[in-house]
């Protein structure tokens, strides 16, 4: 391996690159665009939810359980009924999100002391917030006259994120989806573009080894994907006041690291394809789906089914989302997440090692 | 005129054919890709991993941590014998929810001056906790109800919750539809975009210039593969939503000739790439920018509702949005034509400007120079 070799393939795709404009403008405009995106758009808090009633009982206790739920800052109360199939008619246009059918007697019941039912119908199509709609409804439902001071009274603190803001959560996960969207994506269109124009037989006749080759390529990449890390660490802090509780330098640190391995996965997708096509297919398959759907990124990987759970331990996001966060929102250092970081060294070394064989197989 | 665009045509089909990789990938999105994510996914707090610290040992105690790990909810995550160990183990992830029952916690049941167990939770994902809470708050209740023990029936209001439309609560149906819905836009974008550009950037669009074909034929030519493609991946699809056991409530037909109206505006997308891009590359990283606004405006990643009014505004005029009223509507609840028509209009409304626009740059830049 000879640096001067290196350097003019760099200097060579550093130019290509410059060339560009397009290609310049989306690689440093998308990570902003899918920051500003999953900041604002991917919110799954609830709130303001559509409410529609159907008070049978019309009753003060019925109007104080309403009240209950128009003042718990979830539910906004849009519609009140007269009729059953009214409520039915509105759930199916999906004019409400959730129907609250309080029987007659519910009063009477109450006063009592003796079970009183409220129905609660929610709109089941968008489970991601159905459930929290559900979760929200009972809560209010069941904490609804059950005022008995002997009870033990649960005493619930929420670590990390307290006020439950979902772009607190998303914005240190999404380092891991860009940079696992973007990097592997150019890398891999930069190699089979030579491929599929031919000048890579020129680099197959010139005396540039695979690895200097590879190398050459992945310079101009890695700096690209550094570039877009440090723009998107810094609006996520301090635009949307993520708070950074744990060390800067760990989190650039293995950012490098993650950085690295992700324009190696280009590398190595640049080597089992011909095709611009296919290379941003396949890229769409390992890279950004995985990142973004089995990265724990918006979906819970504790929940996940066993061998599912394994599925997501072949990609490397799930890795860096887990160190992102431990870093940014609780503060961990080396101590509490060598095991990723020892993970993700040594999947990167796998990669590149896989990547120079197989390209090496290929110039043979 | 018939002759050369059927000409046209077969030389498209055959290139189309001819790219197994193409055809696996694409494959690949419509059924593999639908499995694993139908499989995976979930909002549902289940198997949340439950660190408990026990303080007390004492019958109540154990009570009140078998009432937490009894629901599918939690899953245990070990037994510490201090707060400070399952602060540790919610540091490293290891635990995501702590329950800390304090000492004398049954003397305070006795005594009825209760002191309160505590719930340390990770809210690093926003959405798990909320349920977390509320499924915390929920056994807390009960588990009071039970230990005053007067009636096994809780007094006062019960909540009977039922959801519609999608009563398991499963996320299985809602990512099975919308996988296939994406996957629709994404093959409706890239194709297209790519088999014009390739034409263009390896010359072959010369001996076309040539040749006596038309604008428009050579239009027709380069989106109609996509559009019936499109339309038969829907079959592997629905067999797999099938086999996930997602009901198919409404028509098919009418499923069909919708998606058909989608899939033209994603094609119309695919072109105006094609025709303002020089290189494949671009081609391709334009679309994947244009896709991702597209995508999450559309709400298969997160709801509409909970977007700020704005983006609510902008996320009007992504097609995938109607369409994932039109397929949720006619797969979860059995709607038709009748409460369709909106989305319908919507779809059409979108789709021909932007058709109108893609044929119009294509005609300019494609076969008179660029």
């Amino acid at each position: 391996m000879r640096l001067g070799r290196v350097m003019a393939v760099v200097e060579k795709e550093a130019r290509e690159i410059l060339r560009d404009r397009i290609t310049v403008g989306v690689a440093l405009a998308m990570p902003l665009v899918m920051l500003f995106l999953f900041g604002y758009a991917i919110s799954l808090d609830v709130d303001d939810v559509d409410l529609g009633v159907l008070d049978r009982d019309r009753s003060i206790a019925s109007r104080e359980l309403i009240d209950g739920f128009t003042q718990s800052g979830y539910f906004r109360l849009k519609r009140d009924y007269l009729s059953a199939a009214a409520a039915d008619k509105d759930l199916q246009l999906g004019a409400v999100k959730l129907a609250l059918v309080i029987p007659p007697g519910f009063g009477k019941d109450l006063a009592r002391g003796e079970a009183a039912p409220v129905q609660v119908i929610v709109d089941g199509t968008y489970s991601a917030t159905a459930n929290l709609v559900a979760a929200y409804a009972r809560t209010i439902v069941s904490r609804f006259g059950a005022g008995t001071p002997a009870a033990p009274r649960i005493e619930v603190r929420v670590w990390y994120n307290p006020a439950l803001r979902s772009v607190t959560y998303i914005v240190p996960g999404l380092f891991g989806v860009i940079l696992m969207a973007f990097p592997p994506l150019l890398t891999a269109l930069a190699i089979t573009r030579e491929k599929e124009t031919g000048s890579i037989q020129q680099i197959f006749a010139s005396p540039l080894t695979p690895a200097e080759f590879l190398a050459g390529k992945l310079v101009p990449y890695g700096m690209i994907a550094f570039i877009q890390i440090i723009m998107v660490i810094g609006v996520g802090f301090v635009w949307f006041g993520v708070p950074l509780r744990g060390g800067l330098g760990l989190l650039l640190g293995t950012g490098l690291v993650y950085v690295f391995c992700t324009v190696g996965i280009g590398l190595l997708v640049s080597t089992v394809t011909q095709s611009q096509l296919a290379a941003m297919l396949i890229a769409l398959i390992v890279t950004l789906m995985p990142s973004f759907l089995f990265s724990g990124f918006l979906f819970p990987i504790f929940t996940m089914p066993y061998l599912m759970q394994l599925y997501t331990r072949v990609f490397p996001a799930r890795y860096f989302v887990d160190l992102s966060r431990g870093v940014v929102l609780k503060g961990a250092g080396l101590p509490e997440l060598w095991p990723s970081v020892l993970l993700l060294l040594a999947y990167t070394a796998a990669i590149f090692a896989f990547a120079v064989f197989r390209f090496r197989k290929k110039v043979a | 005129m018939a002759w050369r665009l059927l000409g046209l045509l077969a030389k498209e089909s055959i290139q189309f054919l001819r790219d197994r990789v193409m055809l696996v990938l694409i494959l690949w999105l419509y059924t593999v890709e639908v499995v694993i994510c139908a499989l995976a996914l979930t909002f549902e707090v289940e198997d949340m991993p439950l660190a408990v610290v026990d303080l007390d040992r004492t019958a109540a105690s154990r009570s009140l941590v078998e009432t937490f790990l009894v629901t599918d909810a939690f899953a245990p995550a070990g037994h510490f014998s201090s707060a400070t160990d399952a602060e540790r183990s919610l540091q490293s992830g290891r635990a995501r929810i702590a329950l800390i029952v304090p000492e004398g916690f049954q003397q305070g049941l006795v005594r009825g001056q209760p002191v309160p167990p505590q719930v340390l939770l990770d809210g690093t994902n926003s959405n798990v906790a909320a349920q977390a809470r509320a499924y915390a708050l929920e056994i807390a209740a009960r588990f009071s109800a039970l230990s005053q023990g007067v009636s096994s029936r809780p007094a006062g209001a019960v909540p009977v919750i039922r959801v519609w439309y999608n009563p398991d609560q499963t996320y299985t149906s809602f990512v099975v539809l919308s996988m296939v819905a994406l996957a629709a836009m994404m093959v409706g974008v890239f194709h297209p975009a790519a088999s014009i550009v390739r034409e263009r950037e390896s010359g072959t669009i010369e001996q076309l210039r040539v040749t006596t074909i038309v604008t428009g034929e050579l239009f027709v030519a380069k989106t109609l593969p996509t559009l019936v493609m499109g339309l038969l991946s829907v079959f592997p699809s629905l067999l797999i939503v099938w086999w996930f056991g997602v009901p198919l409530r409404g028509s098919l037909p009418t499923f069909l000739a919708l998606t058909a109206i989608f899939l033209l505006s994603a094609i119309s997308i695919g072109v105006l790439v094609a025709a303002i891009s020089r290189t494949l590359q671009q081609a391709l990283l334009l679309s994947f920018f244009g896709l991702f606004p597209i995508m999450f405006l559309s709400g298969t990643v997160a709801p509409v509702e909970s977007m700020p009014e704005t983006l609510q505004t902008i996320s009007l005029a992504s097609p995938l949005r109607h369409y994932m009223d039109v397929i949720l509507g006619i797969f979860l609840k059995g709607a038709g034509f009748a409460e369709l028509w909106n989305q319908g209009l919507a779809l059409a409304a979108i789709g021909a400007p932007l058709f109108l626009l893609a044929s119009r740059i294509f005609g300019r830049t494609t076969l008179q120079g660029g």
